[in-house]
């Protein structure tokens, strides 16, 4: 006998009752979780001022000036290490947090990336930057020079990104990840800091630029 | 098929499921590399997805498999309607985690691929247990 021919009986009538509340229940239940881990997973560190690179549950904080050559060195080398062995796998995810206090050429040099994060496109553009560094507030980042580098990066609106220097919102991340050196007390760059996606970082003292200045904290806290 | 003979399935589909995603779970807990076919695994075991709320998401996983397991021990109403329930549930959360996966991660756990292959068989089972009535005893 089945309760899926023509019911009537009370029991059908529970029996469908019941089915529709567990139908409901499950999709609530499976909506809080969804929507729980979507949150969860979305927010990065805490601490960022641009689009994070990667998914991984350990986040690689970098203080950093663009006019700064140890940062210019440490992305042309290091970097490319640490994205293939940490975020390519999804472990890591790396976090810019701008900073300008070499002069000039280090606002305009940063603004432009912020500008270019609006596009997301933060990470190409902050790299044509360390490629194209010129002396220490020589005047050389230019809006010809942005404009070249724009335009040359796939999906990116050369225009929009030089207007959008200007805009609040760069103006607040610059602030804003301005003040967030200060209050991690971050007085040169490369600085780094390692943690938890989503909690506290710790600064790393690194002697080096290499990759293995940070693969022991990395690998520390991907084993926590 | 029997009520009986369906509880032994459920029974049997739920263990299954429970060994997956425990193993899942203590590999992430202790930081033990994923044994991987599909190579995907490392990926989607160590991203932001792979925990809620400092949870591994595979223990969610055991607990969800334990409830299968142990509304098939029982021929109550409740325990049909809370096994269907946790199987609906699974799915539907383990749909969305191979969206992560193909979108998001670009990598397969084949671990994953596995525990959702076992609830795409436990929700009409369970289903089946919640629509039919037993003819009596005897």
């Amino acid at each position: 006998m089945s309760a899926g021919g023509a019911g009537g009986t009370l029991d059908d009538v529970n029996r469908r009752r019941l089915l529709l509340a567990s139908i409901g229940g499950a999709a609530i239940i499976a909506g809080a979780l969804i929507g729980a881990l979507a949150l969860s997973s979305g927010g990065s560190s805490k601490h960022t001022s641009t689009t994070p690179v990667g998914v991984g549950r350990v986040a690689l904080l970098e203080f950093a000036d663009p006019q700064c050559p140890y940062c210019a060195d440490w992305a042309k080398t290091s970097l490319p290490t640490i994205v293939r062995r940490y975020v390519r796998p999804g472990k890591v995810q790396i976090v810019f947090n701008g900073m300008a206090f070499v002069g000039p050429d280090s606002d305009a040099a940063l603004r432009a990336a912020l500008a270019a994060g609006r596009q997301n496109r933060f990470w190409n553009v902050i790299e044509l930057l360390y490629e194209n560094q010129g002396g220490e507030n020589s005047g050389w980042v230019t809006d010809s020079l942005l404009r070249s580098i724009g335009e040359s990066v796939p999906g990116l609106d050369p225009q929009r990104m030089l207007a959008d220097r200007t805009s609040k919102a760069v103006e607040e991340e610059l602030v804003s990840s301005q003040a967030f050196a200060q209050q991690s007390e971050v007085s040169s760059t490369p600085t780094f800091a390692v943690g938890r996606t989503g909690s506290q970082l710790q600064l790393v003292q690194i002697q080096s630029i290499e990759p293995s200045a940070l693969t022991p904290s990395l690998d520390a806290a991907l084993g926590q | 098929m029997s009520d009986r003979r369906l509880r032994a399935t459920i029974l049997v589909l739920s263990l299954l499921g429970a060994a997956v995603a425990g193993y899942l779970a203590v590999t992430h807990l202790v930081h033990v590399p994923v044994a991987c076919a599909t190579g995907g695994c490392e990926t989607v075991q160590t991203s932001r997805y792979s925990e809620l709320a400092g949870v591994p998401v595979a223990a969610l996983g055991v607990g969800a498999y334990v409830v299968l397991a142990a509304s098939a021990a029982s021929t109550s109403d409740p325990a049909r309607v809370l096994g269907f329930t946790a199987a609906l549930t699974g799915l539907s959360f383990a749909v969305y985690l191979l969206y992560v996966q193909a979108v998001v991660l670009d990598a397969y756990c084949q671990w994953c691929l596995a525990s959702d292959a076992l609830l795409i068989l436990l929700v009409p089972l369970t289903l089946l247990r919640v629509v039919r009535v037993d003819p009596p005893a005897g």
